[in-house]
């Protein structure tokens, strides 16, 4: 009996290890692995997780492109961006809406917004004056 | 001849004529502030009495002089922006700015400048602000002797204390800062100065610029801040006589220098700090006569720096002077005294006969993995180092300082 109970354990340590899932961000806590700056506002971090299960966290997503890009003998899985309308919700870039510039104001300059649905990013595309763009738009830019 | 005489006295005397004072408060005709500035005209004085104003957003757009006695509240109460200045020219003096409102997307302020020219924004008192007092595309304003204190806590939105955004030529002095996210906070700022501000126990920075170039910052204090201070991307910065004190945290730096240029850096003090110094895309700065003392690491050099130049600085009693990542060595180092140094000085011109090594062996084992850090002082690393220093071979053999000072600077 004692085996099997043994043996769940390890085997639930073992699906924890493989996360694939982003990490939530802990505010003024973390620090951006590209620019090392202190993240202090969630709606435009963003997170990019590696092959082997390791979560990066940025504060931009153009620290995201550029940390990409930087480090290419890196195989990433996944890359996350935080939803512009809601503190520290993660989506996956294939599924986002993007804006860019405008109004925006991100931490490092990058000024892209994403949104989950596309009635958001219209809303939001009037109210902030940017320019809606696509995820390879935005990733070739940098 | 009469009627030149008319001309003249007529010159001297209207504006003086045409300016009123409207009182507002307890025993004055006037209640309401907003009702005052209704009233008043370009170059009218509005003097405020004590009391507590909860009149939701108040718009100054005039050229007026809006003075508080005995420091009136001006209350947001958490759902407004509580002084909009909307107007060239204002001065905002004597007035407590309390619970303004808390918002994500927008940015709410105790003071706020839209885009104005010689606004003064003085002695003021804010508390519990989102954002403290914001400049937006201001030139030629001074802010002095404000109190700006808010109460942001770990994983909790919160503005600046002093934000400026697109502005020129502005003087920040005297103020401060307590408990905000950046102390003060400097983004496509130019020619500006930030002198003998206090800045403490921020969440994030005690300063942070960020694309801003030609600003100096003199004679501030930045204590137990987050992360210490930043400067970012930003070009031609002076920080002389500045104080930065107990920065300690995993992320956290004295100062993080990052992609700056053409800086001068003189006579600071740096006291105990996890990193004084985190330089990284640093090039053609002059570090002289600062003190490091008593930190984790005294300066920490990526190797994307470059011609950086360190003269008569004093390195006190630091775990580490000097750390780096690579071993390309682009900047010099020349007569610091080091605490570190065991030479001798044989012909007594007060520099050491042979060269310094800065950089530790150890410093480097644990750039490349940190937890070698558990062997810190044992017999073997002590052993290791010693050798090192005579025969360099992990360390880069021309990271040196040829003419070590044998007594420390009086700094």
């Amino acid at each position: 009996m004692k085996k099997i109970e043994f043996v769940i354990v390890l085997l639930l340590g073992l699906i924890s290890c493989g996360s694939n899932e982003p990490k939530p961000i802990k505010l003024n806590v973390d620090s951006c692995d590209f620019c090392k700056m202190t993240i202090s506002n969630s709606i435009f971090a963003s997170e990019l997780i590696t092959e082997k299960g390791r979560v990066y966290k940025f504060d931009d997503a153009s620290c995201m492109i550029k940390y990409a890009k930087s480090n290419s003998n890196i195989t990433y899985k996944s890359f996350y961006v935080n939803d512009y309308t809601t503190q520290n919700k993660m989506i996956l870039v294939e599924k986002c809406f993007f804006l860019k510039d405008g109004t925006i104001s991100a931490p490092m300059g990058g000024n892209i917004a994403a949104f989950s649905n596309n009635q958001d990013r219209k809303v939001f595309q009037e109210k902030l004056k940017a320019q809606p763009l696509t995820w390879d738009e935005i990733y070739n830019l940098y | 001849m009469r009627t030149i005489f008319y001309i003249l006295l007529s010159l001297f005397v209207f504006p003086i004529v045409s300016a009123n004072t409207i009182y507002v408060g307890v025993g004055h005709p006037i209640k309401k502030i907003k009702q005052a500035i209704a009233l008043a005209k370009d170059g009218d004085t509005i003097i405020v009495n004590s009391g507590i104003y909860k009149e939701g957003n108040i718009v100054i757009d005039k050229k007026i002089v809006f003075l508080g006695k005995n420091f009136p509240i001006l209350d947001g109460q958490k759902r407004y922006e509580v002084l909009s200045v909307k107007a060239d020219s204002v001065l905002v003096q004597g007035i407590k700015v309390i619970r303004s409102s808390f918002a994500t997307l927008e940015d709410p302020c105790g003071i706020k400048v839209y885009n104005k020219t010689f606004v003064r924004i003085f002695d003021n008192y804010l508390q519990d602000n989102f954002f403290g007092i914001y400049l937006q595309n201001s030139t030629n304003c001074i802010i002095k002797g404000n109190t700006i204190i808010a109460f942001g806590k770990e994983e909790q939105l919160i503005g600046n204390g002093i934000h400026c955004w697109k502005s020129d030529n502005l003087q920040i002095v005297a103020n401060n800062v307590r408990g905000h996210r950046d102390g003060i906070y400097f983004e496509f700022v130019t020619n500006s100065v930030i002198w003998r501000n206090i800045s403490e126990k921020n969440i994030r920075y005690g300063l942070h610029f960020m694309f801003s170039n030609d600003d100096s910052y003199i004679s501030n204090l930045f204590k137990n801040n987050g992360a210490g201070v930043a400067v970012m991307f930003s070009k031609s910065l002076k920080m002389f006589n500045n104080t930065f004190e107990e920065n300690w945290g995993d992320s956290a730096y004295g100062l993080l220098l990052k992609e700056i240029s053409d800086g001068y850096i003189f006579n600071n003090h740096f006291i105990k700090n996890t990193a004084a110094i985190y330089m990284e895309g640093t090039s053609r700065i002059k570090m002289e006569k600062n003190v490091f003392e008593s930190n984790g690491w005294a300066i920490k050099v990526q190797a994307s720096c470059m011609d950086n130049e360190l003269v008569s600085n004093n390195f006190l009693g630091n775990t580490f002077d000097i750390s780096t990542n690579g071993s390309l060595v682009l900047n010099t180092f020349n007569s610091n005294y080091w605490d570190k140094y065991e030479g001798y000085d044989l012909d007594k011109n007060g520099t050491g006969d042979v060269p310094y090594h800065p950089l530790s062996l150890f410093a480097v084992l644990t750039e490349k993995n940190p937890s070698s850090m558990l062997l810190f002082r044992s017999f073997m690393i002590t052993l290791l180092d010693k050798s090192e220093k005579v025969l360099p071979s992990i360390t880069p053999d021309n990271f040196i300082d040829n003419t070590p000072l044998m007594k420390s600077l009086p700094l």
